[in-house]
């Protein structure tokens, strides 16, 4: 009996969580004129319109660029610093190593908004508000990135890296030709959630990109509440946003599940 | 430090960096391991994991707990202080010397990123509190007096006990549903993997999105749950605009949002469970109640520790539904601590007063952060 309960309330928790989604689709399709309901919803009468709309009343396209510039850039940016510096922390031995990788991590425990108004100070004296490297360059110092990437690399034999060496390659070219190949997994699955974490922020995009232009989507989104727009062009909004993520999820989902849920936890 | 001492350097040494420092007097163990040897798994997964998943890019406070116990785990890495393992006792060959350069020339744009934009802002935070530091660039060093401040502020007070209160709602919430499900889960094979996923899902968007969403959902004209409720025959409910209400309103939008991490730490922490143990209580006549709450949930009891330490310091932090669906309202029963800490800083540019706040934040999370180390490392011993 049990065994066919179970998947009776599997299937309602998942239509609850499926649901928000749903109706912003539904929302975002349905002709405007406020009082659209699910229940009401005709597909024979369902239109883009909404999207044309947002598309063409607000910055949307602008925000979107925005967002990918600041997520694709720093993924690029933080795969290519966290990898280097991960590599020096696992392979090389140099004087302070073991201090800075610790004061690396110890950032992790000052959260974000606790110093903002630095960041922001240091940021505009620098001359960076509403500029793309105020956005991106001050996020780049990561360091679950590069904790990640040295936990990588220290598994690696160092034989690998020695031979090249013997061979007469440069630091560089160890670097590139052999190191970045072997830790391809933990750069895609790294660039996958550094891209979502990128294109979900908030606040620091809020704060530094001040002008309607430089919003990132998340920001155009939570402004677009408020303004001259109805709920169907808010959702097709949001359907615009969500779009990458949805992507990035179909694509590597058992990939991002697992790179959580294989975590082992303590044996 | 650095210094070649031509004594110590073998000229002819073959492959310097490890056997040099054998010879300096170190433990085999404490280089490169020997061919043939198994890398040694010197990092906890779940380190790796947590560090991985949680929080936004700038990293939340979250790994803290289980980093603690990644290093000392593992004696084929960064060597714990001691005779040989600082640059001080050590004996520099040029080899080495080389390898020092290369090492750090390769930390070094992490390491100027870091400079500037963590170390400095974290150090400035502090010295900001103790200023009036104003938008126009002046300031004076006004010493303990935006503490005192603080401590008389009502807003202070009011936001700290809005962020509690939420708090105290959204953990509960987040963990009973993520435990819900990952027990569902983790009993039923039935397309598991496309139920894991699809809980998962609303972890992967933004809090501004579910924000956004649910905002509409709670509205009392044509919001979707007050459709639902008319259909039954109740009166309309003002989810966000009812003092009572607001706060486990935005809770639940969170949770929705938040729980299918909280889910597949959970989900793993059971599958690490031997069946056995469960097993034997059926044998001996357990219901699966009992069998809950006697075996499992005791085994569980240090990953359980671990989610909801994780979700309380990220509730602590909360600030971008409030934003979206409420605005800090009605007349700020959704004002949280970061919501003050945003006003003061951005609304009224009171810089050193809204850094004055932010160290509060810090030390709140910090308390939850040393909680959890010393919960977690208790577990184990």
């Amino acid at each position: 009996m049990a065994r066919l309960r179970l998947p009776v309330l599997l299937v309602l928790v998942a239509f609850v969580t499926v649901t928000p989604f749903v109706v912003m689709v539904l929302v975002a399709f349905a002709p405007p004129g406020g009082r659209t309901l699910p229940g009401a919803f005709d597909v024979t009468r369902a239109t883009l319109r909404n999207f044309t709309d947002v598309l063409e009343s607000a910055d949307i396209t602008q925000w979107a660029l925005n967002s990918l510039i600041y997520s694709l850039v720093s993924v690029l940016l933080i795969l290519l610093f966290a990898s280097m510096a991960g590599y020096a922390f696992a392979k090389k031995r140099f004087p302070g190593r073991e201090v800075l990788f610790w004061a690396f991590l110890a950032t992790l425990m000052v959260p974000f908004q606790a110093t903002l108004i630095p960041y922001y100070i240091l940021v505009s004296e620098m001359g960076g508000v509403d500029t793309y490297w105020g956005l991106i360059v001050p996020t780049l110092a990561n360091s679950q990135a590069v904790f990640l990437m040295r936990q990588f690399i220290v598994q690696l034999p160092d034989e690998l890296f020695e031979a090249a060496k013997i061979d007469g390659a440069s630091e560089w070219r160890v670097f590139t030709t052999v190191v970045l190949p072997l830790i391809r997994p933990v750069l895609a699955t790294l660039g996958v959630f550094v891209f979502l974490w990128h294109w979900n922020d908030f606040l620091w995009p809020l704060v530094i990109g001040q002008s309607e232009g430089m919003r990132t989507l998340t920001v155009g989104l939570a402004t677009l509440e408020g303004e001259n727009v109805t709920i169907n062009q808010i959702m097709a909004g949001a359907t615009i946003t969500v779009i990458p993520c949805l992507l990035v999820f179909g694509l590597l989902q058992r990939y991002l599940t697992d790179s959580i849920a294989t975590s082992g936890l303590k044996s | 430090m650095s210094k070649v001492e031509p004594r110590e350097a073998f000229p002819d040494e073959p492959e310097p960096s490890e056997r040099a420092a054998a010879r300096h007097g170190r433990t085999a163990g404490d280089g490169a391991p020997p061919a043939g040897a198994p890398p040694a798994p010197e990092v906890a997964p779940e380190a790796v994991a947590a560090a991985v998943v949680t929080g936004d890019s700038r990293g939340t406070v979250t790994v803290t707990g289980t980093l603690a116990k990644a290093p000392p785990g593992g004696p084929a890495d960064i060597p714990p202080g001691g005779p040989g393992s600082g640059p001080g006792g050590r004996r520099w060959s040029p080899v080495r010397r080389r390898e020092a350069l290369v090492g750090l020339a390769f930390v070094g744009p992490m390491l100027a990123l870091f400079l500037v934009f963590r170390f400095g802002p974290t150090l400035g935070a502090a010295f900001l509190s103790l200023t009036d530091y104003r938008l126009s660039g002046e300031w004076d060093f006004i010493g303990a007096a935006n503490y005192t401040r603080l401590l008389q502020d009502d807003l202070f007070w009011e936001s700290l006990g809005v962020t509690a209160v939420y708090t105290a709602l959204y953990v509960p919430m987040t963990v009973l549903l993520a435990l819900g499900t990952a027990v569902l889960l983790h009993r039923t094979l039935w397309l598991r993997g496309f139920f894991r996923g699809l809980f998962f899902l609303p972890y992967v968007t933004s809090i501004v999105l579910a924000a956004v969403i649910w905002k509409w959902i709670y509205e009392v004209e044509d919001g979707l749950l007050n459709t639902a409720l008319g259909a039954l025959g109740l009166g309309p409910v003002d989810f966000l605009g009812a003092d009572s209400l607001v706060l486990p309103s935005i809770a639940a939008a969170s949770a929705w949002k938040g729980f299918g991490y909280s889910m597949l730490i959970l989900l793993a922490g059971l599958q690490s469970i031997p069946r056995e143990v469960a097993e034997a209580a059926t044998i001996d006549g357990a219901s699966a109640w009992q069998r809950f709450r006697w075996v499992t949930l005791p085994l569980l009891r240090p990953v359980l520790f671990f989610v909801l330490v994780i979700e309380a310091i990220q509730a602590f932090q909360v600030f971008d539904a409030m934003y979206v669906m409420t605005a800090g309202g009605p007349v700020r029963a959704s004002y949280s601590l970061v919501y003050f800490l945003y006003d003061s800083g951005f609304k009224f540019f009171d810089f050193g007063y809204a850094s004055a706040i932010g160290l509060v934040l810090f030390l709140i999370v910090l308390v939850f952060s040393l909680i959890q180390r010393r919960l977690i490392g208790r577990e184990e011993d």
